[in-house]
């Protein structure tokens, strides 16, 4: 008898624990609901936090992107010219290099002088530039009507470019020769279109390093063939069996090579679509190449073409005296 | 032998006890630690950054819709959460080329309607523009598409920007009996996509909302400057100001007299449309496209040249117009187009790699 109410009252006191644990635990999950208020707390400073977070990152960028001297410089040679689409190319094309960490801008005009659009264009761009100025001798500038391809265009510029990157370099010294010795030079021309990834694919550049051009040479894109990490050929559909035949904006040249190179140039009688060879064959060869954007893979460059804007009404104006305000820059 | 009420017993002491467990299993118990476990990293963060670190956000929206707030992929990624149907946030990080400026509460949104279509330049036309969209603050890419379906290429270009974007496409039909690939020639290009992007917006944003916007339609192959932006921003009604290189001419603009206001418009081509100006020559706030619902880009029968005068005089007259540009006298935005890259080396078979996305 005593057993079986011990056993009873075993029972009973198991069953009230039982009871009582459920009813604690449903509390808790019901309580759940009301740590949902808990929860906005936590969502709040969740949010709180990211804001923080994010304008501290906004600062980093900033003064990242002022003074992030601790990569490589990056030197953009860009010849140009004026005409009509000149100040829009320019303001598109700076908008993409004011992205760019430690970029030197090389601006050089085929003029007898520099330009007022282009000086008032550098200065109130934000980027850290250099004007210079070459003028192409007539011979040897395309004329009105030619086809664009009929001569090399711009190796005069470029190669004043390189004149002033080789004088700065002489007389360089201390950290800034330091600085110039990891620094990569690159063409770019001022109506192409660039990724910002570009410029982080060229940045180490050992000697030269090469990658994809997109809507070149007939060719949806053009680009180095890579066996083993070691450019093999070229995958070009025009003249293959030029020493380089890539496109001016498919490689980068680090400037202590052209410092200790001073016969690189371009040859600016070159044949068609000889002028890129005719200054990388001083400087390198095909198995030196260093190929970027994940082995030539992508393409990271195109190398549009602006269309030529048809001004048959302005000049319809023009001979009756009434064409529109040229103090107005366009 | 067992007894009934032993039975009874024995169930009435494991019931509770498995109906428990299997409540607590399904109890949303692993949110609660998630969000701690956020909340402990974001801390971590903010006191131990590193120079290149930057932050992605995005959220995980039920119905997996891409929302304005969407950003880029991650190949290296740390998932602190569990994949829950709730609202979850998940932390990158990862390096990235750029990032637009911080979202301030002040300034009005400025929604870019982009009309765009697959060809060659495609990619190239959009990255330069995302470059320069990645300076404007407050700025809402609105990207439509010509096509049936949301394509791949735009999609991942979009997500890489690290832009505030919506990406909707709408195809326009095709007449199949002209040429393979022409669109019907009543239907102006890009019309029914701007028209999309109009009705997205007057579903999203209530009329009554205090939420400030402009609306201004960006072609793809234009080139904008970041002065522009900043000039339509202060939009009342409608602004306007000269765009190069349209009409033929230099540049065509509106023609305002000595008490600031546009009393006519300066262009060769039909000076006497109700509006004399080429799409990326105005803006409209966003608070008159919501309050005139029914206005929009009309899609047929519109003579060459008159499609932005069928969406504005829905909207204002002549003399509500808000010249910028220091009345008109800058040029900021000019209309430039991309020439046609020559393919024949192409050939008819296709000389390169087609899984090459260009």
């Amino acid at each position: 008898m005593r057993m079986r109410l011990k056993l009873k009252t075993v029972f009973v006191l198991y069953f009230t624990v039982s009871l009582l644990g459920l009813i604690y635990a449903l509390m808790q999950l019901g309580q759940r609901c009301d740590c949902r208020g808990h929860d906005m707390s936590k969502d709040q400073q969740i949010s709180q936090l990211r804001g923080e977070l994010q304008k501290l990152q906004e600062h980093i960028k900033t003064s990242e992107l002022a003074k992030k001297t601790d990569v490589p410089r990056i030197y953009v040679i860009t010849p140009t010219y004026a005409r009509l689409v000149q100040k829009a190319e320019l303001t598109r094309l700076s908008h993409t290099f004011l992205h760019v960490p430690h970029l030197h801008w090389i601006m050089v005009e085929d003029a007898p002088q520099p330009t007022l659009l282009v000086t008032d264009f550098l200065a109130a761009s934000g980027l850290t530039y250099t004007h210079l100025h070459q003028l192409t001798p007539k011979d040897r500038k395309l004329q009105e009507g030619d086809p664009s391809w009929l001569k090399p265009r711009g190796a005069e510029q470029r190669n004043e470019g390189l004149r002033w990157l080789r004088e700065m370099g002489a007389a360089a010294e201390g950290k800034e020769a330091a600085a110039l010795e990891e620094a990569v030079v690159y063409f770019a021309d001022d109506d192409n279109t660039y990724s910002l990834q570009l410029f982080e694919e060229m940045r180490y550049t050992y000697r030269v390093s090469v990658w994809p051009v997109g809507l070149v040479g007939g060719m949806k894109f053009e680009r180095p063939v890579v066996e083993d990490g070691k450019v093999v050929r070229f995958h070009t559909g025009w003249r293959p069996n030029r020493p380089f035949p890539m496109d001016m904006a498919g490689f980068a040249v680090s400037l202590r090579f052209i410092l200790t190179t001073p016969q690189a140039r371009f040859d600016g009688d070159a044949q068609m679509g000889f002028l890129e060879s005719s200054f990388l064959q001083h400087l390198v060869t095909m198995d030196d190449l260093e190929p970027k954007a994940d082995l030539c893979t992508k393409v990271l460059v195109w190398h549009t073409r602006t269309e030529k804007p048809k001004m048959k009404r302005e000049d319809a104006l023009q001979k009756q005296g009434l064409g529109s305000d040229p103090d107005v820059e366009v | 032998m067992p007894k009934r009420r032993d039975i009874l017993a024995i169930v009435l002491i494991v019931l509770p006890w498995t109906l428990l467990i299997t409540v607590w299993h399904q109890s949303a118990i692993a949110p609660l630690l998630a969000i701690r476990k956020v909340c402990h990293h974001l801390v971590k963060e903010i006191l131990i950054i590193p120079e290149r670190l930057t932050i992605h956000r995005q959220r995980l929206a039920d119905d997996g819709t891409e929302t304005r707030h969407e950003t880029g992929p991650a190949t290296d990624s740390k998932e602190y959460c569990s994949q829950d149907k709730d609202i979850v946030e998940v932390v990158r990080t990862e390096y990235v080329y750029t990032r637009p400026p911080p979202w301030s509460d002040v300034l009005p949104t400025i929604h870019v309607i982009t009309p765009t279509y697959s060809r060659p330049v495609q990619k190239a036309e959009l990255t330069r523009l995302a470059n320069t969209f990645l300076h404007v603050p407050n700025l809402h890419w609105i990207l439509v598409e010509d096509s049936q379906r949301r394509t791949p290429l735009v999609t991942r270009l979009l997500r890489e920007t690290g832009l505030n974007y919506t990406h909707l496409n709408v195809e326009t039909p095709r007449n199949y009996k002209l040429r393979g690939d022409t669109r019907d020639p009543r239907i102006p290009r890009g019309t029914m996509q701007r028209n999309l992007a109009l009705r997205w917006l007057r579903e999203t944003f209530n009329s009554n909302s205090s939420q400030t916007g402009i609306v201004y339609f960006a072609d793809d192959d234009n080139t904008y400057s970041l002065e522009l932006f900043e000039e339509m921003r202060s939009t009342r009604k409608v602004s306007v100001w000269p765009v190069a290189f349209v009409g033929g001419l230099r540049y065509e603009s509106p023609k305002v007299n000595a008490a600031g206001k546009v009393y006519g418009w300066k262009t060769v081509f039909d000076p006497h449309r109700p509006f004399a100006i080429d799409m990326a020559g105005f803006a409209i706030n966003l608070r008159l496209i919501l309050f005139k619902p029914q206005a929009y880009f009309k899609l047929r029968g519109v003579k060459g040249g008159y499609q932005e005068s069928s969406l504005l005089r829905e909207l204002v007259t002549l003399s509500d117009l808000e010249p910028k540009a220091a009345n008109c006298t800058k040029i900021l935005v000019w209309h430039t187009r991309t020439e046609k890259p020559v393919l024949v080396n192409e050939g008819k078979k296709g000389f390169t790699d087609p899984n090459v996305e260009i």
